[in-house]
This record gives C-alpha cells, sequence and structure tokens, in this order.
C-alpha cells in the first residue's frame, strides 16, 4: 500500500459532525417556507377492503384547508422497484391491502386543521377476507390480494448448483432444522418527513430522507407525469436509512400532489406509527435448512427453503428474497447448494430491505453448523475456519472473490476474545458463540450504477466537488471531502461539497446497496486525479519539468526529489484561468457487475465487484431466575478492504453489533393482532440503550480490494449480521439448547430452560 | 406567558395546549431541538430547565412560566463550542446527529449533577436518550475524555 497519506487512513474528525452539536444542520422536519402548508393523511381502517366511495365535500369545505387529494386525482401509475412489480397505487382507487394503506390526504393551514379535515372525509369500504400468515396464504385458494399472483406467492427465487443428493450421500452427518423470526424494523430517530413546493417556473422541488435521490426523483416524475428534469430532489440531512429509505414513498408524492393543487408548499412528517407502519420494515422468516457434513465437518451439501412475510406490495421484493442466501453463499464455500426463497403476499404492512435482513436465516445456518460440529466433536470456530471463503474463488452463483480477509477475521476475533480459553470452560448460564458473514459492495443496477464526480477548482485554489453520493449518517460526505483532499493536497475545509441534489449532482447509485465508498469513493478519487494532471500540465511549463516527476502536498506542486523547484496550487490554478485553461475534473466509477444477472430471472454471474466479511464473538450471561440476557463483551472483526477512517469504521461496527446483535437477538419485534401492529412506537419496541450495550473490542481487518478506492469496499453491515449470529450462538451455549425462534425474549429462554430441565429436548 | 429561553427574556401568546418543544421549534424556530418518539421514550426532545433535563415533548409551554430553558443552541458560543460538543466531534461520537442536541443536553444535565462520572453512571445518565448508529460507545468516551480532561487531538491519534 502507497504509503505517506495525510488523511486517507486517519481518524480525522468529521467535516459534518459541527453543524449537528451545535442544532444548526435542517433536517426535513425542520424546514419552514412561506406560506407553507400542514399535510395529512388518511388510512385505511381495514387491513382489506374494496373502496367504494370517498366523500371529500365535508372536508373541503373545512375553513383553513386548502387541498384534498384521493386516488381520483392521480394519473394511476403504479410504482414498483422493478419493472415487473408494479403493483402499487401511492393513493388507490379501489382496493386497499394492509391497515394504514393511504387513502386521501389534505393540506391545511395547520395540524389541528388538518386533523379535524381527515375526520371529516367519509370512506366507504367493504371488507374482504384477509390473511395474515405467510403459509396460510399460500394455501389460499383465492381471490388473492394481486390477481395476478397466484397463491398470494409474490416472488420465487430458485437456485441449484452442484449435485445436492450426492453431496448428502457423501455426508457423513446429516441434520434439518427450521428457524423462524419475527419482523424488525428500522426506527431511525428522524420519523418520516417530506416537504414539497412548486417554483414559478413549474418545477417540483423535494426535500426528504433518502438513500439514494434520483432512486426518488424518476418514480416521482413518471407519477407526477412531468419531465424528470422538473423533478429536483434537494438535499437534507437524513437521520438514518438502515436499509430502509431507498424506494420512493406514498407520502412524497402525496406532498407533491397536495402542493401542486394547493399552490403552496406542503410539508408532511409521519408519527412514530406511520414511521414503522406505512414506510418498510423487515421481512419475517421461516427458513428450513438441510445440512450434509463429512466427518471434519466440511459442508458438502445444503438444501435451504425461506418463506418470507413480504406484507402487502412487492417493493424490493426480488433482493429481499435473494439476499439471505446471497451473503451466505459469499461467507461459505458451498459446492452443492439448492434454495427456494418465497416471499408472500399478506394483508400486513409493506416488507423492504434492512441492516439485518434474514436475520433467521444467518443464524439458521450458523447454529446448525455449532450442532453438528458438537456431534462431530469439533469446536464452531474450526468449524468456520473449514468452511470458510477464500480470495480467488467464486461463489456458487459465479461472483469471484478478488479479495477476502475471513480467515483473518475468525483468527483475530477468536484470539482477542479468548475463545480457546473460555469455550466449554465457562462458569453455569456463561456463553460463548461465535457468527461470520458476508456482505455485497453494490448490486447490478443497470444504468444508475454508476457514480460520477465532477470537481471545479475555485480561483482561491480551492475546490467544490459535485457528486450524486448521498449521507444517511454514515459519513459519506466526510470520506468524500477526505478523498479528494488526499488527492489534491489540500486541507479537507478547502474541499466544498455539492452532494445529493438531483438538479445539479450526476448519477450515483444510492448508499442502499453499500456500493457508496467504493463507487462514489473511486469517482471522486478519479475526478481528483484528472484535475491533478491538468494541474500537472500547467505546473509542468512553469518548472519546466516533466509532468510526470511532479506531486502536489501540502498545497504546493513540487518536483519529485527536489523541494525548492515547487509553485503553489493557487498559482497554478490561476495560471489556468488566464491561459484559457481553467482546470476541472471528471471521474466516473461504474462497478464490474454481470448486467445480464437478474435475481430472479438469472441469479448467476457477478453479482457486486467486492464482498465484505465480518466475523463477530459474542459472550454473555443467562439469568436463569428472569431469562434476561447481559451481553459481556463482543468482539467484532471486519475485512473492510481498508479503513479509510478507522474512527468512522468503528462506529459502523459498534451501531452495527448494537442494531444486529443486542437489539435484533434480544428485544427487536413486531407483534401483531391479525394486520394491526401492536408496536408500532418507541415505547413497545424496544432498541438499545447505552446501559444495555457491552464493552466492544473492533478489529478491523484489511484485504486491500483491488479495485475499491485505496483497496475500500463495504464497512460495517457484515458485522450488523454476524453480532446476530454470534448472540445468537452465545445465548444457545449458555443455556445448553438451541433456540430457532427470534429474538431470543426472557419468555422464550424460561421456556427453553425449563423444558430441558424436564428433559423435553 | 413569560419564560427565559438561552439566556434571553421571552414572551409569547400562546394557546394552552401546546407543548415546549412545538413553542421553541415553531415559535421560536430553536429546530435543533427535535421530535423523535413523541411520547417522553427517546429523549430527542431534551432541554435543561433550571439547568435539569427534561422532556420538552411531554411538557405544557404554559409550565415553563418564569423558568430557565436552554437548548442545544444555547450551547457554546459562536464558533467556540462547548469542551462537550467538541468532544463529541472529536470523538466521532456524532452519526447521523438526530439524537445529538438531546443526547448533549442530557450530558450537561449529567455533568452538572455529577462533574466526575464514571463509565456507568455515563451510560446511566444518557440511558434516557435513543440513538441508533453509533451503539452509544464513541458518546461514552466522548463524555469520558471531557470528565478526565483526557481529550484527544483527534487527528493522527
Amino acid at each position: 500500500m502507497e504509503k505517506g497519506f495525510s488523511l486517507i487512513g486517519k481518524r480525522v474528525p468529521r467535516v459534518d459532525s459541527l453543524s449537528r452539536v451545535t442544532g444548526e444542520v435542517q433536517f426535513a422536519a425542520d424546514l419552514k417556507l412561506p406560506r407553507m402548508l400542514v399535510g395529512k393523511i388518511k388510512r385505511s381502517s381495514l387491513a382489506h377492503a374494496r373502496i367504494l366511495h370517498i366523500d371529500t365535500s365535508r372536508a373541503e369545505r373545512l375553513k383553513g384547508v386548502k387541498a384534498v387529494v384521493t386516488g381520483q386525482d392521480t394519473g394511476g401509475v403504479k410504482w414498483g422497484v422493478f419493472r415487473y412489480t408494479q403493483d402499487m397505487d401511492f393513493l388507490p382507487r379501489d382496493r386497499v391491502r394492509y391497515f394504514g394503506e393511504e387513502i386521501a390526504a389534505v393540506a391545511a393551514v395547520d395540524e389541528e386543521t388538518a386533523l379535524e379535515a381527515l375526520d371529516l372525509i367519509d370512506v366507504d369500504l367493504e371488507e374482504l377476507p384477509a390473511v395474515y400468515d405467510p403459509i396460510e396464504a399460500m394455501a389460499s385458494e383465492g381471490p388473492w390480494i394481486h390477481e395476478d399472483y397466484p397463491n398470494n406467492v409474490n416472488v420465487h427465487v430458485n437456485i441449484d448448483v452442484g449435485d445436492i443428493e450426492k453431496g448428502f450421500k457423501e455426508s457423513s452427518l446429516i441434520r434439518e432444522d427450521t428457524f423462524t423470526a419475527a419482523e424488525d424494523d428500522y426506527f431511525m430517530g428522524e420519523p418520516y418527513a417530506v416537504v414539497a413546493r412548486f417554483d414559478d417556473d413549474g418545477n417540483l422541488e423535494i426535500w426528504m430522507p433518502n438513500a439514494g435521490p434520483h432512486m426518488k426523483s424518476k418514480p416521482l416524475s413518471n407519477a407526477l407525469q412531468m419531465p424528470l428534469h422538473k423533478v429536483k430532489v434537494r438535499k437534507i440531512a437524513i437521520g438514518g436509512a438502515f436499509g430502509g429509505r431507498s424506494e420512493i414513498s406514498p407520502a412524497d408524492y402525496i406532498c407533491a400532489l397536495l402542493s401542486r393543487k394547493s399552490g403552496r408548499p406542503v410539508k408532511i412528517v409521519y408519527t412514530r406509527e406511520e414511521n414503522a407502519v406505512n414506510v418498510r420494515m423487515g421481512h419475517a422468516l421461516i427458513t428450513t435448512i438441510k445440512t450434509g457434513v463429512d466427518r471434519e465437518g466440511k459442508v458438502l451439501a445444503r438444501d435451504i427453503t425461506c418463506y418470507m412475510d413480504g406484507g402487502a406490495y412487492s417493493s424490493t421484493g426480488p433482493i429481499a428474497t435473494s439476499v439471505p442466501f446471497l451473503c451466505m453463499e459469499q461467507a461459505y464455500r458451498m459446492e452443492n447448494v439448492r434454495y427456494n426463497g418465497y416471499r408472500i403476499f399478506t394483508n400486513k404492512p409493506i416488507r423492504g430491505m434492512i441492516r439485518m435482513h434474514g436475520r433467521s436465516f444467518a443464524c439458521g445456518i450458523d447454529l446448525q453448523l455449532d450442532m453438528m460440529g458438537e456431534e462431530l466433536g469439533i469446536d464452531p470456530v474450526t468449524m468456520r475456519l473449514r468452511n470458510a471463503r477464500q480470495a480467488g474463488e467464486y461463489t456458487p452463483t459465479g461472483s469471484y472473490v478478488s479479495s477476502c480477509g475471513l480467515t483473518e477475521c475468525i483468527e483475530k476475533a477468536a484470539l482477542k476474545s479468548g475463545w480457546k480459553e473460555k469455550y466449554g470452560n465457562l462458569p453455569p448460564w456463561r456463553g460463548i458463540g461465535i457468527g461470520i458473514n458476508s456482505v455485497q459492495t453494490g448490486f447490478p443496477l443497470g444504468i444508475r450504477g454508476g457514480s460520477q464526480a465532477i470537481i471545479k477548482f475555485n480561483e482561491d485554489g480551492g475546490v467544490t466537488l459535485i457528486s450524486g453520493v448521498v449521507d444517511n449518517g454514515q459519513g459519506n460526505d466526510n470520506m468524500l471531502v477526505q478523498v479528494v483532499a488526499e488527492e489534491l493536497g489540500l486541507s479537507m475545509a478547502e474541499v466544498m461539497l455539492i452532494t445529493a441534489d438531483t438538479e445539479v449532482t450526476p448519477n450515483d447509485p444510492g448508499s442502499y446497496s453499500m456500493v457508496t465508498t467504493f463507487a462514489g469513493g473511486n469517482a471522486a478519487r478519479l475526478a481528483a486525479v484528472d484535475a491533478r494532471n491538468k494541474l500537472f500540465d500547467i505546473a509542468a511549463k512553469a518548472l519546466e519539468a516533466n509532468p510526470r516527476d511532479l506531486m502536489l502536498k501540502d498545497k504546493k506542486i513540487s518536483v519529485a526529489g527536489s523541494p525548492d523547484r515547487f509553485i503553489p496550487l493557487k498559482k497554478a490554478v490561476r495560471m489556468g484561468l488566464i491561459q484559457g485553461m481553467p482546470v476541472s475534473g471528471e471521474g466516473h466509477y461504474a462497478p464490474k457487475v454481470d448486467h445480464t444477472r437478474e435475481w430472479v430471472k438469472n441469479p448467476k454471474g457477478q453479482l457486486s465487484e467486492a464482498f465484505s466479511f465480518g466475523a463477530t464473538i459474542a459472550e454473555v450471561e443467562v439469568n436463569p431466575e428472569t431469562g434476561m440476557v447481559k451481553a459481556l463483551e463482543v468482539t467484532a472483526a471486519q475485512d473492510c478492504g481498508f479503513a479509510l477512517n478507522p474512527m468512522l469504521v468503528e462506529g459502523q461496527f459498534e451501531g452495527s453489533v448494537a442494531m444486529g446483535g443486542q437489539g435484533g437477538m434480544l428485544t427487536e419485534h413486531h407483534f401483531w393482532d391479525g394486520g394491526r401492529c401492536l408496536n408500532p412506537t418507541q415505547l413497545e419496541y424496544k432498541v438499545p440503550l447505552a446501559c444495555d450495550m457491552p464493552r466492544i473490542n473492533n478489529i478491523i481487518v484489511e484485504s486491500l480490494d483491488p479495485a475499491g478506492p485505496y483497496g475500500a469496499k463495504e464497512a460495517g453491515m457484515s458485522i450488523a449480521m454476524s453480532a446476530a449470529q454470534a448472540y445468537a450462538a452465545a445465548i444457545s451455549n449458555a443455556i445448553g439448547v438451541t433456540l430457532t425462534d427470534f429474538p431470543m425474549t426472557p419468555e422464550k429462554i424460561l421456556k427453553a430452560i425449563e423444558e430441558k430441565n424436564q428433559g423435553g429436548r | 406567558m413569560s419564560f427565559a429561553v438561552n439566556g434571553e427574556e421571552v414572551e409569547l401568546y400562546i394557546s394552552p395546549n401546546r407543548t415546549l418543544l412545538e413553542v421553541l421549534r415553531e415559535e421560536l424556530e430553536l429546530t435543533g431541538t427535535k421530535e423523535s418518539c413523541g411520547e417522553g421514550v427517546c429523549g430527542s426532545c431534551t432541554v435543561l430547565c433550571d439547568g435539569v433535563p427534561l422532556r420538552s415533548c411531554l411538557t405544557l409551554a404554559l409550565e415553563m412560566e418564569g423558568r430557565e430553558i436552554t437548548t442545544v443552541e444555547g450551547l457554546g458560543e459562536q464558533g467556540r463550542p462547548d469542551p462537550i460538543q467538541q468532544s463529541f466531534i472529536d470523538h466521532g461520537a456524532v452519526q447521523c446527529g438526530f439524537c445529538t442536541p438531546g443526547m448533549l443536553m442530557s450530558v450537561k444535565g449529567l455533568l452538572k449533577r455529577n462533574p466526575t462520572p464514571n463509565e456507568e453512571e455515563i451510560r446511566r445518565g444518557i440511558s434516557g436518550n435513543i440513538c441508533r448508529c453509533t451503539g452509544y460507545a464513541k458518546i461514552v468516551e466522548a463524555v469520558t475524555a471531557v470528565t478526565t480532561g483526557s481529550g484527544r487531538n483527534a487527528t493522527g491519534s
């Protein structure tokens, strides 16, 4: 690795933190525009119903109401992430499919008036039979939730590689187990909020949390039936995404519609309940895994069937149905493997991608390996080392893995956690467990797969970077600044950003496929290199040197080896202006993926140019009287390629342990009464607090990916997932029973201990 | 009603059902204080009332008659952040930043009660504030650095 970086690889504080600690930064709900109205949405009181009639006349007559919209105000354009999944109306005209679905909306001068107007909208619904369980939904002979999806099967992904029958025949031990998990949820700090207005030229300006502004503008232009260039998604601070916020939200469309109809700016801020029920949540999963291993614990065959409760619409269904399997086929060698994933429609809120999507899947794979290892007398760490992915291999579905530090992650985590001394030797009710996982650095996203960046030099020698990259809170803006400042020998304060604005900034794949550093970082770096080359051409003439011999550091362009022969960067920029050669830079990067790969129709080929790998070890103590789990220590090791900023990478690890392990395995789940979510608020959906969290050891493993910027790839997410697996394994180790239903709440733990004591299991 | 906000006397006519949070954000345009859960669970709306942390979303503004309120905008001075703000920046304790204002106010309240909290006391002191991004580790580090005077020069350490 190239040495002598000034900023890359350093623990530099984020450039955007000051405005956050002072409270000056604005999130969408903080915006206030002249004559702005308050928007509110009328929602379905039934889980499945035909809309017979909507009467808005009383609401329209209420003083202070400026616009009311229903499905009749829409162009009837349906939304779907894929061309073949366009099944959702932002404001349905004839049918609602889940409790809380949008039916109508109002814009009024204040919140009280808007809420009063909602009550004055008369909605006549005819209740239809509803189904809330995916297995029942599949067995249904109709009518189905969407007529064109027989048996309510929304997506079926089938992958069959090698010869599993032969693999099972050669196995010396075979197990089949089923693992289940309830829905989990993002609970971002910031509730969803959107502000829309039309300018004097009929352009829509809109602000909302997003994981890719271009992913919002195109569907909005389709639904509003206006040209793409007239839809301007503006940059705004974003209070977390965690896999959500990638899709267009009905609120975005409704807010724009209300603004168009009223001729005034409109703001919609979701209640906490709406933010749970009417955005996305994680899928509930039922996963059956059959695995055959040889005497050494090497996996010879695997057959996996997974049913996912998808809720009422497709959303990111094809991706969601695939990713849990793909993560596991990346992390573990599997020569003979069959996967059948089914996403099923039910009359429940819509499910999407989430940071630890597929927890019953990944935890199932790892818990089963532990059980088989125990039968064979092989310790969990050894089981993993024997099956761990290595660099230079292909995954079963044909992705080449160019960099992989998984073995190093496992070994370092085992050493740091004291695995050897602890495993099998801990006092009663203490347990230790390991999980491993792998996450993609991007997906094939067609024309939106690449990122482009433009650099403009200002006459004082500072630069402005224009990039489509969006920051949801993870530090993407800072990453861009660090990269550009490094390449151009500037301080971070001299790099200005224009990002995440669809009017000004070029194409970018968004942050939700974990590709931002890889694609956006590479593009920014290449733009900086392009600008630097132009500066060197100018400086070479002035210094009578070869441009190739020049270097740029601390705002000086000098001849390598002769530090006295230099001109200030600012001077070169100004010379460029005088000579009619103004300095700018352009860079773009499109990850090398197989564009013929398709989630359902053709799940083979290069999925992602790079993959991250993680191993987490958790040590817990279970109170056998209460079933409560105390996490004592978590060791998180991830191969993130190269840590551009170790402090920020650690922050990703620590947040991942909280959401994936501590919350994901112990407390976080939704519970239901039919189609009604009973815990849509933070009072009842329990996320980890500071007092709950264990000590966390961070281990950054750097495999230096050949294509990543400075070797970097995805950072943090393979910790979120492997932390869940580690917690599950540690609790099972502590109580001597393998729990198969997640999260592992005190009631489930007590029941398992009781059954074990009665010899029931 | 009249009360003091960040050291300035404020006089307002408000309806009795307005919460302190609404009055701060909408009337006074102090949007640093956030609403996240709206039911007193998450701590994003925390302000100091006579130096004591208070959930502004559960507090009727009229109850604040004659009181002294401090919001995140009242921390530090223009161009000179409070040491705890600076420590949050230096230690990477800020990710998305939505919980940060409330978190800072709880820390201020904690340090007023107990200027030298140990790690457990810090964790308990901020357990009324939910952060979904950081896992709290860097926040605890940031507070510890201020209370022990071990604030590091973040660059290159």
